[in-house]
């Protein structure tokens, strides 16, 4: 109970933290902090409209939080979150714009085959760690750069669309329904529908917890009989499926055409929030709106008080910064000797 | 394919090499120390935009780099906090400085030089040839002659390396830190001493491979020029088999990689140039499957250390 009220609180703490050194910045740039900050959450939440947009920016996070939660949740480190998310979305600009087929029949095609590309995208460092016993993060991260050359290939020569480089744009019937007509897309359905089976599947299935207990000690795991190379595989393989499944959603949703600088910096985001989660698949899911109000909120900023939006990215790499350090904090000896030391004073007094 | 073709694409190998070979010593340093650093793409992110506005503040590119060497030491002193004193796990830690310091480079340059102004251009470090008003053509002059210090510099701390590690006594007792930090402690090694002199190391060699890239190789600074050299250093170290002589031969074999698909690229034979930059990338993949995981590395690698733990 304590242990899981600390979870919550280093997370909390470090958000308070972040935007506090976030408005001494502001600070220094000339602005008013708490201008700055209400132009940032007006602008995240202040109407339906933003709120739509606010929920269509986080969509792609969260699936690619969950890629990075999931794999980490099996001990292994998937840091290509951003690469399978891209194949994803390069399979699925093919079948949408050069098989003929269209609307709902079109959206499932693209939806299973990219999230099949980004699991088989995603084997490739799983099968080099289980049998090379090689370091899977970087492989995985030079498959991100690959990734996006290919993707490069694909929107400056395969299927360039006119003088610039960019692909075409997805047919209107094979574009992801908005709800409620704001910008959010039944893709945000999608991303919140995965959290909820993986959560489901780590913490009430019997394989997802042999999965977690390979996480936790792959040594013990093996000496239980688990099989910890096939899970290991597994682990990857399902990742870059979300990751994947991800990319086809945001490329019907949102985006509609692949272009320079699709996806970048989504899978290091989704390795943060998975972190900052603490590898829970639905608080990532919250750290991923969070990120996403921070990402839209301070577009109004700029426009409000003139604080560059690149502030927003300073807040996330400080909350990142914060939790990852407290929580290894809390877990010392000597702090929790200290806070066993004032619990026991509280109880002589 | 002729001649000049060849002597440029070795002379091109020797300069892309020089970034990765500060960032892969600056990684063996980290590790020799029992600290596995994967956020050293963050340190020369940071280190880069130091090196760019600090020369052409000054003017003076070997300042530039100075500064990012300093600049290096500072962030690095967070992960070297968060992991020495906090015991943070390493991987996730350089992690989160993979994703702040980038973050940090590219609000500075937002702030000083304002959204979308127009390109910014720094002039690079003069080569020694240059230096010294030498002007050939000849091949092995401008191997040897036709470089900036920063090369001189590699090589130069490269032999310092080797012998360090595996000739002095100080060095062997570095290592002792990195394989059994238990053992090193009870024969009175300060172990929280040598990580920290390690991640002072580690941050300014990390911080000058960045700031190589700004003051001697590009004359403008881009999000994302460090393009994956941070990690490619991580398989350099791998592959070099965590030696100084073998960290060499890698990084010279990752900058011929890189070499060679500029080169190709000038070429193009009408197939597309991305196809061509994927050859590091991919060079780096075929490299770590080949050779696998023999265990070479420090042995304390990643195990936080405890002095009160029994």
């Amino acid at each position: 109970m304590k242990n899981k009220l600390v979870n919550i609180l280093v997370p909390l703490v470090s958000i308070l933290l972040a935007f506090v050194i976030g408005c001494v910045i502001m600070a220094a740039l000339g602005a008013n902090p708490f201008v700055a900050l209400q132009s940032l959450f007006a602008g995240a939440f202040g109407s339906a409209r933003n709120i739509g947009t606010t929920l269509a920016r986080s969509t792609p996070l969260i699936f690619t939080g969950l890629c990075a939660c999931f794999a980490y949740r099996c001990g292994v480190f998937n840091l290509g979150g951003e690469g399978q998310f891209i194949i994803g979305s390069i399979v699925c600009c093919f079948v949408a714009t050069q098989s003929g087929v269209e609307g709902l029949p079109a959206i499932l095609l693209c939806l299973v085959l990219g999230a099949l590309a980004g699991g088989l995208w995603a084997a490739i460092p799983g099968l080099l760690k289980i049998y090379r016993g090689q370091n899977e993060m970087i492989i995985s991260i030079m498959l991100n750069y690959v990734a996006t050359l290919l993707m490069g290939v694909v929107y400056t020569n395969w299927l360039r669309d006119g003088t610039v480089p960019q692909t075409a744009s997805v047919p209107d019937a094979t574009k992801l329904s908005r709800l409620f007509g704001l910008r959010v897309t039944t893709a945000f359905v999608i991303a919140l529908a995965a959290g909820f089976l993986i959560y489901y599947f780590l913490f009430h299935t019997s394989r997802g917890f042999q999965l977690r207990a390979v996480g936790l000690n792959m040594t013990a795991a093996r000496f239980n009989g688990f099989a910890v190379k096939k899970y290991i595989l597994m682990s990857f393989i399902v990742s870059g499926a979300i990751a994947g499944l991800g990319g086809s959603a945001e490329l019907m949703g949102t985006q509609y055409r692949l272009i320079n600088g699709f996806a970048a910096g989504y899978g290091f985001d989704g390795v943060a929030m998975a972190l900052i989660g603490q590898l829970h698949p639905l608080a990532t899911i919250l750290v991923a709106v969070f990120f996403a109000v921070l990402r839209v909120g301070s577009t109004t900023m700029q426009a409000a008080t003139g604080v560059p939006t690149s502030v927003s990215d300073i807040i996330q790499a400080l909350v990142i910064v914060f939790t990852v350090a407290g929580l290894a904090m809390v877990k010392l000896p000597q702090f929790k000797a200290a806070v066993a030391r004032m619990f026991s004073k509280k109880e002589a007094a | 394919m002729d001649a000049s073709f060849i002597s440029n694409l070795i002379l091109a190998s020797v300069r892309m090499a020089t970034p990765l070979i500060f960032l892969s010593l600056a990684e063996l340093y980290s590790q020799r120390a029992g600290l596995v650093h994967i956020g050293l793409e963050g340190l020369a992110a940071i280190g880069s935009l130091t090196g760019f506005m600090v020369s052409l503040i000054t003017g003076s590119p070997l300042l530039g780099v100075a500064a990012g060497a300093a600049v290096g030491i500072l962030v690095n002193m967070i992960y070297a906090y968060a992991t020495i004193n906090l015991c943070a796990e390493q991987i996730v830690y350089g992690m989160a400085i993979n994703i702040f310091a980038p973050a940090l480079a590219a609000f500075i340059y937002r702030v000083y030089f304002g959204a979308g102004s127009e390109l910014v251009q720094v002039g690079l470090m003069t080569t020694l040839s240059g230096l010294l008003g030498i002007t050939s053509e000849n091949f092995l002059v401008r191997l040897l002659l036709d470089q900036t210090p920063m090369v001189y510099l590699a090589y130069g701390l490269v032999i310092f390396t080797a012998v360090y590690f595996n000739k002095t006594r100080s060095g062997l007792n570095f290592k002792a830190v990195g394989e059994y930090p238990k053992a090193a402690a009870t024969l009175g090694i300060s172990v929280v001493g040598v990580k920290y002199a390690a991640s002072v190391i580690c941050g300014a060699l990390a911080g000058i491979g960045g700031a190589y890239l700004t003051t001697c190789y590009s004359t403008t600074y881009t999000d994302g020029n460090v393009a994956g050299r941070g990690f490619i250093a991580l398989a350099a170290v791998i592959f070099g088999r965590w030696s100084a002589g073998g960290v060499l031969l890698a990084c010279l074999f990752f900058g011929f990689c890189d070499a060679l698909q500029i080169r190709l690229q000038v070429g193009s034979y009408g197939i597309p140039y991305q196809f061509f930059q994927m050859i590091p990338y991919i060079a780096t993949v075929a490299v770590l499957a080949v050779i696998g995981a023999k265990k070479a590395g420090p042995k304390g690698v990643g195990k936080p250390y405890l002095r009160e733990e029994r």
